[in-house]
């Protein structure tokens, strides 16, 4: 495609060329195109990129950025469109098909306007490369600050639950509790920070029912802490394996979770006796107030193996944007299955919950 | 609340069938017919003609709901079916409560909107207003039901407490601590205080988990931030209202791994504090300032805590802040994040002026997206609120259907407060016009900015991690909102107000 500096060729076979001293090639037609060569095109989207994107860019300040001498604002404004058309098209870039779409954008724009006629499958494909790295970029991003994010909250937990429960270790259970005066039990939440929110994978995973509840019940280690209505805490683990994003989280998407890697968030249970292998643990609510909140933790991150099949399949996320009008849904059975479970007071202490 | 479990539910749904009905629901009361005044009923009630005592609103109101007994009955089974009905029990049930839903959520919304006419309309009527509302505690539950239920009860609180004039947000003392029940009367600046941190955490957590409306505005903001300050090696930011400073852990992320081999840069950071009560969120502003010190650190980045208490009016003074020369500065405004506390418009518009003043590079807005004004006063803004909240509440949903509890959470540790909020708000400024605050910042001086690709992309990317009904849209150059299918909830605009305007 390149063609090396030499002095202007007239070839009967190809379209006439004529080389520049800058390295441009332009063709000697009646109209005078110039050819976009790889390397010309990189320099292109190079300056595009600086520019700020396609749409910030302008064929003035391209032809600034660029400086290749005999490049004219026609050329580059010409060009410029064709650009930002090829990169209209996808607005989905979290399909997987986005590089199919992008080729196949490229080659619609490319047939439709002439002057991408001349331009060669290579140039398309680096140009798709660009686009697709482009968008990596800002997944990547997002990727990292969302687990900024996730971490920083995990630490505002942590200290939360320090303030609230007093000293904490994480190897014991010294879990001190609050009468209902109004500190509620840190312990209940502080999983949530550990919760680190998963980009990029499917949401399915908070549908498809594979979460465990860990629940740590006895407490004989602590002391003053059982008041009657006082119970405990429950912390959602997802047992798949789907997600292996950001793995920081201390809540960690793996089947081997171990207490450890809960970060301080669990300084409020005790880790000693957390049955975590697939088993199902009970949840008992902080009955502080209505009793609501730890069934609505709990249920989120709940284990419904009933509706494990429509569940999966359910909660793909194009599935669920079906759901449109609130539908006459009830409570989900599984947390029908746990209330009778579930009380608000005088939790009964059992740590693996029939919830098979 | 299946069927199976719940004896009592399933009494309502099939009252009609057995002869030993006992609950007194509202379909059994309404046996003796009143189906020809459904035919003939409009949601205009006539209201001049009601000018009995309370027993004729019992009657309107009745009609209101008789509907709903009549769909059920005439798609009821003959009654030798009852035998088997925990097991083909469930099935019927859907079948009749797609339609007894649907159309019960069309009585409730009919009923609310009943209740704020009668609140505020040109025939007001406080007592038609209190049995409608007493009429719909009694229809609805903010714990169970679907989502237009639980939705209409947090509407159903907060006109109660409109009625009861504790809807005012400066008006309450109340320290209900103990939340026995779903309903909270008395709002104050933080309702969130009046629950318990664990239950404000475990909600917000989920909150972020489920939905991408933190998230969004707080990605889209710092993102043009990073791109307005892509040289600088001081920045200033200015935060309104930081709350627990979660914006800025990913921000900071951002600034320590810029590319192109620019110097990481230093960040000061300014939190804007209301004299008072200092307690947010969780902890104060100074534990925000100490934990943001501790994950810069952590991370590597320079940075610089400070803190500017507003007046007791809660208006900014400029001159209180603290400038250094050379660095870029930052005006950050989150208003409507959903755990976002209410902000009184007067404390707002002394910052966005305030702002003007200080010429900052870039000035960052998040704010609700509210429907068309136009003149519906009171009750045209009391239906274009329950719209919004009304497609949050589907949206939660429809990302987490199964998970009822927990949405319930969320619904009331942070939605129902915003929902009292909103109509107190609504209720109190009723006959004004309100405008959003991008009108007002674009009337005041500030130019646009415009949104980059790379920030319109990761708007996108956010979004595809959650439910497809949520779109992001460039309704200006330098506006995104965030919507769920077609009603548009939250708005991330960027402006700046250069010292030369001609710049």
């Amino acid at each position: 495609m390149f063609h090396a500096k030499k002095p202007s060729t007239m070839n009967s076979h190809d379209r006439p060329m004529c080389v520049r001293d800058s390295g441009l090639v332009l063709t000697t037609d009646p109209k005078p195109r110039l050819r976009w060569t790889a390397e010309l095109h990189e320099r292109f989207v190079d300056a595009v990129t600086q520019l700020g994107g396609p749409d910030k860019a302008t064929p003035k300040t391209i032809m600034r950025v660029m400086g290749v001498k005999g490049l004219t604002l026609y050329h580059l404004k010409s060009h410029l469109q064709k650009f930002r058309l090829g990169k209209q098209p996808h607005k989905e870039f979290n399909d997987h098909s986005i590089k199919d779409a992008s080729a196949l954008d490229l080659q619609r724009s490319a047939a439709s306007s002439s002057g991408m006629i001349s331009r060669s499958m290579n140039e398309m494909q680096m140009e798709v490369q660009r686009r697709l790295h482009e968008q990596l970029e800002v997944q990547r991003h997002l990727q990292l600050r969302t687990e900024a994010q996730g971490k920083y909250i995990q630490s505002l937990l942590e200290k939360a639950c320090q303030t609230l429960a007093g000293d904490q270790n994480l190897a014991s259970a010294s879990y001190k509790g609050f009468g209902n005066q109004g500190t509620p039990d840190m312990g209940a939440m502080k999983d949530f920070g550990s919760l680190n929110f998963p980009p990029f994978q499917d949401l399915n995973i908070y549908g498809s029912g594979q979460l465990d509840l860990l629940h740590n019940m006895d407490r004989p280690p602590l002391d003053g802490f059982m008041s009657n209505n006082h119970d405990d805490i429950c912390l959602g683990k997802r047992r798949t394996n789907h997600y292996a994003g950001s793995g920081k989280s201390p809540l960690i998407w793996s089947d081997d979770l171990r207490l450890q890697d809960l970060g301080s968030g669990l300084g409020c249970l005790g880790p000693e006796d957390v049955p975590l292998k697939g088993d199902q643990i009970q949840i008992a609510p902080p009955s502080m107030d209505s009793g609501t909140d730890l069934d609505s933790i709990s249920e989120f991150y709940e284990t419904k193996p009933v509706l494990q099949g429509d569940a999966l399949d359910e909660r793909k996320l194009e599935a669920s944007s079906k759901i449109e009008r609130p539908s006459p849904r009830r409570a989900p059975l599984s947390t029908d299955r746990m209330s009778p479970m579930i009380n608000t007071g005088g939790m009964t202490q059992g740590r693996n919950s029939p919830f098979g | 609340m299946t069927m199976a479990i719940d004896g009592a539910q399933l009494e309502l749904y099939f009252s009609g069938y057995s002869s030993t009905t006992t609950t007194a629901t509202i379909s059994t009361e309404n046996d003796h017919d009143r189906g020809g005044n459904w035919n003939g009923w409009s949601p205009m009630v006539d209201w001049e003609a009601l000018s009995g005592p309370l027993d004729d609103f019992q009657d309107l109101i009745d009609s209101m709901m008789d509907d709903g007994a009549l769909m059920n009955q005439s798609n009821r089974l003959t009654p030798d079916t009852s035998n088997s009905m925990s097991a083909s029990g469930t099935v019927i049930v859907d079948e009749e409560t797609s339609c007894g839903d649907d159309l019960k959520g069309l009585r409730l919304v009919h009923l609310l909107i009943a209740a704020a006419e009668a609140l505020t309309g040109l025939n007001k009527n406080r007592d038609l207003a209190r049995v409608i509302l007493v009429r719909l505690k009694e229809l609805v539950s903010p714990n169970d039901g679907t989502n237009m239920e639980r939705l209409a009860a947090y509407f159903t609180d907060a006109l109660q407490g409109l009625l009861e004039g504790t809807g005012g947000i400066h008006s309450n003392k109340h320290h209900s601590e103990t939340n026995n029940g779903p309903y909270h009367h008395h709002h104050r600046d933080d309702p969130q205080q009046r629950h318990h941190q664990s239950d404000v955490l475990g909600a917000f957590q989920l909150l972020q988990d489920m939905s991408p409306y933190v998230k969004f505005g707080h990605f889209t903001a710092n993102q043009a931030i990073l791109e307005a300050v892509a040289d600088d090696r001081r920045i200033h930011i200015v935060d309104y209202d930081i709350m627990e400073g979660i914006q800025w852990a990913s921000l900071m992320q951002a600034l320590v791994s810029r590319k192109g081999g620019r110097p990481t840069p230093h960040l000061r950071i300014t939190a804007l504090s209301r004299s008072g009560s200092s307690r947010r969120f969780i902890g104060t502003v100074q534990e925000t300032g100490r934990r943001l010190v501790a994950f810069a650190a952590s991370i590597g980045l320079p940075f610089s805590f400070h803190q500017c208490r507003l007046d007791s009016d809660e208006t900014f003074r400029p001159s209180a802040l603290k400038l250094v020369r050379g660095e870029a500065l930052v005006m950050n405004c989150m208003l409507h994040l959903p755990h976002f506390s209410y902000r009184a418009p007067d404390s707002v518009t002394s910052f966005l002026s305030g702002a003007k003043t200080l010429n900052p590079r870039l000035l960052t807005m998040v704010e609700e997206e509210v429907g068309p004004i136009g003149d519906g006063g009171f009750v045209g803004r009391f239906m274009d609120s329950l719209h919004h909240y009304s497609a949050f509440y589907d949206s939660l949903e429809a990302g987490f259907p199964m998970q009822g509890l927990a949405r319930g959470l969320v619904e009331r540790v942070i939605l129902g407060p915003r929902i009292s909020w909103s109509l107190a708000r609504i209720y109190r400024v009723r006959g004004e016009e309100a405008c959003p605050w991008g009108v007002w910042l674009a009337a005041g001086g500030f130019q646009p900015v415009k949104v980059s690709f790379a920030n319109h992309c990761q708007a996108k990317l956010l979004l595809g991690v959650f439910n497809d009904g949520y779109r992001v849209e460039e309704v200006a150059s330098n506006r995104l909102v965030l919507g769920w299918k077609s009603r548009r909830l939250l708005s991330a605009s960027i402006w700046t107000s250069p010292s030369d305007p001609d710049l």
